[in-house]
């Protein structure tokens, strides 16, 4: 039935059809999302009651070595002779603690304050001038006892797989069945626990560059961090939801800024997205074309603007565009009146737009043409025989192949244009400002307002939320797009 | 074919050329400015006529022998072996990581996987002083290492695409090796690995070219430190408000010829690139 | 006098720390300290802390240098104030914000003494917060005048803005400022009367939309509607200077710039007077200086001092002037016949007369500031000047 009333639309239905189509998931997804969200930490909980229960089952049941190795970790390991093993445990619990009286605790007893002590000043009584007493850093406090934290949960899993590794060498004694040798062991890591392997490096990187900054990046948004209390010469403290409650409605201008600048984030993403898409995609077919010569040196044409990095390529072409710019010289020589391409708002936001298409529809032309050539010719083929025309083609076999190939790249594609820090930072820098916007201009995106309002005006905590609430947004798109695209479902025909 | 269609045809092509020429000189009016720009005789950012009224080549010679301000050809190599360390260590991570979600089967795999896919979304610099003091905690203050690693790990958050490319391989190889008593160790360096250079490569090429295009990060972790800068860093110190008039058709040549070598790699791996970005599918 | 009571100072420090050592043999104290400057301010910082090095034999200094210029570094100072040099350059206007977060050491003793005699009193203003003194000058020419072409404008002419723009556009040419910046078109709201202040909650005030405000704002909408107004970067300043632009507002770092253009013809002076509800009224501006702070998380506060107050005396002030051609903050140096020569300082310390401190301006000003800016320069009348400067003030006072 749905693929009949597909043959009866025209192209331009068809597509905002296939669109609508995509949307329809969006709310269901969100919904599955939370549920899946409510299942994870439903999950987590049980988990730890059983492990809990267990591990007293294990302190319970274990001998005396095994019952010392809840303090001592590897002791049991060493006395069964797993001396290696047994040794990384212990070599594991020492500079744990170490790392905790030496570093970590410092900064955690003051988590709850984020410090207290502010700066004191006296007179030097040898020099005669005035020296300082530093007050507490807060960032720092906040940022290391974070760390702590993370490291004392990786420090838990290592204790809990040392209960295990005691308890089963405890009971092997006991059933007399030989241990694997530690070498034995290491080799499983080569194989049956391969992935522990592989996983390990990306996953302390991923918890010291992205989880630990993270977590204190929204941290900051329940304090206040801001102009007036910067360390180090001054404390910030938790102040709970009122940044939240500023940016939803009791800071009018924050409020409006914010949704302002969120419509615009929206529109731009939109169109930024899909007019690079469709015409990139329109460039490819006039590429491909049968009969056109030259292929390759048409794209390589569009490609050499791909490798001139952004920083200049954009740089200059806010220069070309500027009020005295080169274009507007040309306008004037012609006898045209000067156009404020960027520094009239609603100039610079379609400017911004179009100058992205110069940026865009190369990758996209590079991208599509590609898959062009791939499309199986059979399907033409078929097509042909059917006596459908050119047109008819290409809305009911190129374009939903290539929709249906290129979906991730768009998910990827509207995210990242709207963050597109880049174009917007060094093309306008969010400028023309308004005088209507807290510290942010006509053609500001989300990212690059929060930019400057960490930069330039070091409100750490109005940025914080605006960096979650955009966070929220395109983390929940782009999952629930992609657990219902293409590539998620094929993962399953293929294995 | 009968000569209508032949005309109508001819026709049609002809106003392709004509859309394409146009299209294409559109596209190539910036870089050609600013390749005549870095050419340009006369100092300053702006002239008051469309093109520059002298040409000359010093802005290239300068570059290179007047080095006591902005020191391009040490910020050149610090780049270079920058990317070249990001590129080694970038593929590495993004190969396990892809490969372990694609191939292997284990308890969370898929938890760890969206977890991956939700933290890529996190506008970077909101984390940007974060990531700085720890990179300073554990003892990478003003180092390139920590540009390899900060580099790397934006790069290994795009693992899907790779993943995407993994899971087209047919797992039935896989089984045949491992009834042969291959470990998976010997079967992802053996087998897996070398079906998948387009991948490699084109992991390869985007966190090569990171360092090149970043201004950001790097300058916030290179603060004051002026010998270790990247290009993309010092190059913006050039349009500052004291040096833009001195310096600007210096930066002009500097970023043309950051620009060659980048247009080089492009165009002999594009294609390895749009596989990559489509994550294999593209092999129909 | 001066050195000799630093020199006793220093030794008095190495003499408590030996008997709190309790060391029998004292070795040389080594002191580490890491000092920033611009990028060009390099070769000539490196000169004088070799003097300071041989001027202070006494202890063992490694000083190292580190590229942060002048505007950028309040942000680089926050971003890791442990990191940062324990002496620093930096804009004035940034005072506020680096001891609002506790950057600066306050001076005190025989530094502030000799500071406060030594420098122009604009100057240690600019370096003063709520009576205490923050950093030593450097410079004073951080602010902005007119530079302008002998040869299209008359002195006649000069003394209005009106006058310059009808001579320039006599002479097919344009009159250049840059109204989109808060930096600049406060020059109009204060020579109008308007004020910029602080209130006992430590917010900003300003009364830039009372009825005077308004007439400001009517008299910047005439001058960047005017056919000979030019706005842009100092990009296109320099680029346009003699050839399509026959004046232009900016500052002493586009000097050399101006020189080059305009040659015979170079010419700088203070602003001129604009018209104001009939009456013509001085532009007043920013003043501008560079001071030299020590970071209050120092470890060697004294010696940190102690070099910031070599890199600010009289001698290298002089130095400073003469390679690179800075206005010096230092009364004696600023009354040398070379510093009284240069057209630029000349019109800077003209202009002075008019300056205002900008000290009592917070961060939230530039944005919307610049944004009426904006609006006059894109001729967007949509709303009366009125609402657009209720507007800015809005923001501005938050």
């Amino acid at each position: 039935m749905k693929q009949h009333n597909r043959n009866l639309m025209n192209p331009f239905q068809l597509f905002w059809y296939n669109i609508a189509e995509k949307m329809k998931h969006i709310p269901s997804g969100l919904v599955s999302l939370l549920i899946r969200l409510g299942k994870f930490f439903i999950r987590v909980v049980r988990g730890a009651a059983r492990a809990f229960a267990r591990g007293t089952e294990i302190f319970a049941n274990g001998d005396v070595f095994t019952k010392l190795s809840f303090i001592i970790m590897g002791l049991a390991l060493i006395i069964r002779k797993q001396i290696v093993k047994g040794l990384l445990f212990f070599a594991t619990q020492v500079l744990f603690i170490l790392f905790f009286v030496q570093f970590g605790w410092n900064y955690l007893k003051d988590l709850g304050t984020l410090g207290v002590n502010a700066e004191t000043e006296f007179i030097d009584p040898v020099t005669g001038i005035i020296m300082y007493n530093p007050a507490d850093n807060s960032m720092l406090i906040l940022l290391y006892s974070v760390f702590t934290l993370v490291v004392m949960l990786a420090f838990i899993v290592i204790w809990v797989q040392n209960v295990k590794a005691c308890w089963k060498a405890d009971r092997a004694h006991k059933e007399g069945i030989p241990l694997n040798p530690f070498k034995q062991e290491m080799h499983s890591l080569l194989d049956e626990r391969y992935h522990t392997t592989l996983l390990i490096a990306p996953t302390i990187m991923a918890f010291a560059f992205v989880v630990i900054p993270l977590l204190f990046m929204i941290l900051i948004a329940f304090t206040n961090y801001d102009m007036n209390h910067q360390p180090p010469g001054n404390l910030f403290t938790w102040v709970g939801l009122q940044n939240f409650k500023d940016i939803f409605g009791e800071s009018a201008t924050k409020s409006k800024t914010f949704f302002y600048l969120f419509r615009w984030d929206v529109i731009w993403a939109i169109s930024a997205t899909f007019l690079n898409y469709i015409l990139g995609l329109v460039l490819a077919l006039m590429i491909n074309k049968k009969g056109i010569k030259g292929k390759k040196v048409w794209r390589t044409m569009f490609v050499i603007t791909i490798a001139v990095p952004q920083f200049v390529s954009l740089l200059l072409m806010s220069r070309l565009f500027g009020d005295s710019g080169p274009v507007n010289l040309i306008l004037q020589n012609l006898g045209f009146a000067p156009v404020p391409f960027l520094t009239n708002g609603t100039t610079a936001r379609i400017m911004v737009i179009i100058i992205n298409l110069w940026v865009g529809i190369p990758y996209t032309m590079l991208i599509t043409s590609v898959i062009l050539m791939n499309i199986p010719a059979e399907l033409y083929e078929s097509a042909r025989i059917d006596g459908a025309g050119t047109l008819r083609t290409f809305f009911k076999i190129t374009m939903p192949y290539m929709l249906f190939v290129t979906t991730p790249y768009l998910i990827t594609q509207f995210v990242g244009n709207f963050n597109n820090f880049n174009v917007i930072y060094l093309l306008t820098q969010g400028d023309p400002k308004s005088v209507w916007l807290y510290q942010a201009g006509e053609t500001d995106l989300l990212v690059t307002w929060l930019y400057k309002l960490t930069v330039t005006y070091q409100d750490y905590n109005l940025a914080s939320v605006i960096g979650i609430l955009v966070f929220i947004v395109s983390a929940s798109m782009s999952l629930i797009v992609y657990n219902y695209s293409a590539s998620a479902k094929r993962e399953e025909e293929f294995q | 074919m009968s000569t209508t269609t032949l005309r109508s045809r001819r026709i049609s092509n002809g106003i392709i050329y004509t859309i394409l020429s146009v299209m294409s000189v559109i596209w190539l009016i910036p870089i050609v400015w600013l390749v005549i720009r870095s050419f340009q005789k006369e100092k300053g950012a702006w002239i008051t006529t469309v093109l520059p009224q002298g040409y000359t080549f010093d802005n290239y010679i300068r570059l290179f022998t007047e080095t006591d301000q902005f020191n391009y050809p040490l910020w050149f190599v610090n780049t270079l072996v920058v990317a070249i360390f990001t590129c080694i260590f970038a593929t590495m991570l993004v190969l396990m990581i892809s490969y372990t979600f694609s191939r292997l089967r284990f308890k969370s795999r898929k938890m760890f996987m969206n977890i991956g896919l939700i933290l890529n979304m996190f506008p970077g610099f909101m984390t940007m002083i974060a990531v700085y003091h720890i990179l300073k905690a554990i003892g990478l203050y003003q180092s390139h290492i920590s540009l390899v690693l900060v580099y790397s790990s934006g790069a290994s958050l795009s693992y899907f695409i790779a993943k995407g490319f993994f899971d087209t391989i047919p797992k039935a190889m896989d089984e045949a090796a491992t009834i042969d008593g291959a470990t998976r160790n010997q079967i992802f360096w053996r087998i897996t690995l070398p079906l998948t250079k387009p991948i490699v490569i084109y992991t390869a090429l985007t966190s090569f070219l990171a360092p090149w295009m970043d201004f950001i990060f790097a300058s916030v972790i290179m603060k004051d430190n002026y010998n270790k800068y990247t290009l993309a860093v010092g190059l913006f110190r050039m349009l500052e408000r004291e040096n833009i008039y001195e310096y600007f058709t210096r930066f002009c040549a500097g970023a043309v010829i950051v620009s060659i070598p980048i247009t080089i790699l492009f165009i002999f791996f594009q294609k390895y690139y749009v596989e990559g970005v489509t994550g294999g599918s593209t092999k129909g | 006098m001066k050195k000799i009571i630093v020199m006793m100072l220093i030794a008095l420090v190495g003499f408590g720390m030996l008997f709190a050592g309790g060391q029998a043999e004292a070795p040389v104290e080594t002191v580490k300290l890491k000092v920033w400057g611009s990028q060009e301010d390099q070769a000539l910082l490196k000169e004088m802390v070799e003097e300071f090095k041989a001027a202070n034999t006494g202890k063992v200094y490694e000083i190292e240098f580190g590229v942060v210029g002048e505007p950028d570094a309040k942000s680089r100072y926050l971003e890791d104030p442990e990191a940062a040099a324990d002496v620093f350059a930096f804009a004035n206007d940034q005072l506020k914000d680096l001891v609002g977060a506790g950057a600066l050491y306050e001076l005190s003793g025989i530094y502030k003494e000799n500071a406060m005699k030594d420098n122009g009193e604009g100057s240690i203003g600019s370096a003063t917060l709520n009576g205490k003194l923050y950093a030593f000058p450097m410079t004073a020419d951080n602010g902005y005048f007119l530079y302008y072409d002998k040869s299209v404008i008359d002195a006649e002419s000069l003394k209005t803005l009106d006058g310059i723009l009808a001579a320039a556009q006599k002479a097919g040419k344009k009159v250049f400022m840059d109204v989109s910046n808060g930096w600049y078109i406060a020059s109009f709201f204060l020579g109008g009367g308007g004020t910029l202040g602080i209130d006992a909650n430590g917010k900003q005030v300003t009364d830039f939309n009372n009825a005077n405000g308004v007439a400001v704002g009517e008299a910047i909408k005439a001058f960047a509607a005017h056919p000979a107004f030019l706005t842009g970067d100092d990009a296109v300043l320099t680029g346009g200077m003699g050839t399509v632009i026959a004046a232009g507002v900016s500052g002493t770092w586009n000097a050399k710039a101006m020189k080059e253009k305009l040659g015979a013809n170079y010419a700088a002076s203070k602003l001129p007077t604009f018209t104001l509800a009939g009456k013509q009224v001085q532009m007043s501006s920013f003043a501008g200086y560079k001071l030299v702070g020590v970071n209050k998380l120092t470890k060697y506060p004294v010696d940190a001092l102690s070099l910031a107050a070599w890199l600010t005396n009289e001698q290298n002030q002089l130095k400073r002037f003469q390679v690179r051609g800075l206005g010096p903050s230092n009364t004696n140096v600023a009354k040398s016949p070379d510093v009284l020569a240069a057209p630029e300082l000349a019109a800077l310390a003209q202009q002075s007369a008019y300056a205002v401190s900008q000290n009592d301006v917070l961060g939230n000003y530039w944005a919307p500031a610049e944004a009426f800016g904006a609006l006059m320069e894109a001729k967007d009348y949509s709303k009366s000047i009125k609402d657009q400067l209720d507007a800015m003030v809005a923001q501005i006072v938050q």
